[in-house]
């Protein structure tokens, strides 16, 4: 089977590959083919770029929180131990 | 026993990883307190195998593996108490009509503080939970994800779809009984 050329999906196949072509998971022919569908079906250009804003914000909204510095400064003790370079310093 | 030169190695390409460590193992678990427990713990069996790494693979992988396996063999026995998200009666794409008149774009996402989108994500069910954390949290591929929670990628695609949407679903009525969106929520007549 090849997959070199697009070829016309409906809106089904659409939407069921809306997630994979958002995340740009999909092959540039299995891409093309969602794009071309979304050109002609503005309802499924709608509940795209509406899941694509909402993906967005999830991750704009959980990505913040880092390891906490005494955390850190922990492990990075901890690591001196098991080398035995703490008794070095 | 490592040495001095492994040390600085380890520093050098494992700890950059440490927020996403962090943040996985905050998800995963559901307190600071834990999380921190469980962080401290991989990078340290991360540090005492670094002879099995293989350099050059995917360390971030390797490290989320072993935080999975240290959170499913000794902490995942401390069952979470929150009430969990139903991932399994849902009709794809509700929220967006439920929406598409009044705010097609989902402004009312805006509405919501930080703390609302993780206390929901918390309430995902596990498997739901860690990949979603994994994707849209850490925005990995999904191919690492399948590799870290050994699955197949067609079984992280349907957990994707199904977490985000219930997740959705989740925001949206949370947005309703606050009164940042007008709406209905499902069931209601």
């Amino acid at each position: 089977m090849t997959d070199q050329q697009p070829r016309d999906i409906d809106c089904g196949e659409a939407l069921d590959r809306l997630y994979e072509y958002i995340d740009k998971e999909l092959t540039p022919v299995r891409s093309e083919e969602v794009r071309i569908h979304l050109e002609q079906c503005a309802p499924c250009l709608a509940i795209t770029n509406f899941e694509d804003s909402y993906v967005r914000f999830l991750e704009a909204r959980t990505r913040v929180q880092g390891a906490p510095e005494a955390l850190k400064k922990r492990i990075l003790q901890q690591l001196l131990f098991e080398t035995g370079e703490h008794q070095a310093r | 026993m490592a040495t001095e030169a492994d040390r600085r190695r380890f520093e050098e390409e494992a700890l950059p990883h440490l927020d996403t460590v962090y943040r996985v193992a905050l998800r995963l678990s559901g307190n600071e307190t834990q999380a921190e427990d469980l962080t401290q713990e991989t990078m340290l069996k991360a540090f005492r195998s670094w002879h099995q790494y293989r350099p050059g693979t995917n360390v971030r992988a390797w490290l989320l593996t072993i935080l999975r396996h240290t959170f499913i063999n000794e902490y995942r026995k401390a069952k979470r108490a929150a009430t969990e998200v139903d991932v399994t009666h849902l009709e794809p794409f509700t929220v967006f009509h439920h929406v598409q008149d009044a705010d097609p774009e989902g402004t009312f996402f805006n509405q919501l503080v930080d703390e609302d989108v993780l206390k929901a994500i918390d309430r995902l069910p596990d498997e739901f939970r860690e990949t979603l954390v994994l994707s849209d949290v850490e925005g990995l591929p999904y191919a690492e994800i399948a590799k870290i929670t050994e699955v197949p990628v067609g079984t992280v695609k349907s957990r994707l779809f199904r977490a985000r949407q219930a997740l959705q679903k989740e925001l949206h009525d949370y947005a309703v009984e606050m009164g940042y969106i007008k709406g209905r929520k499902e069931g209601d007549a």
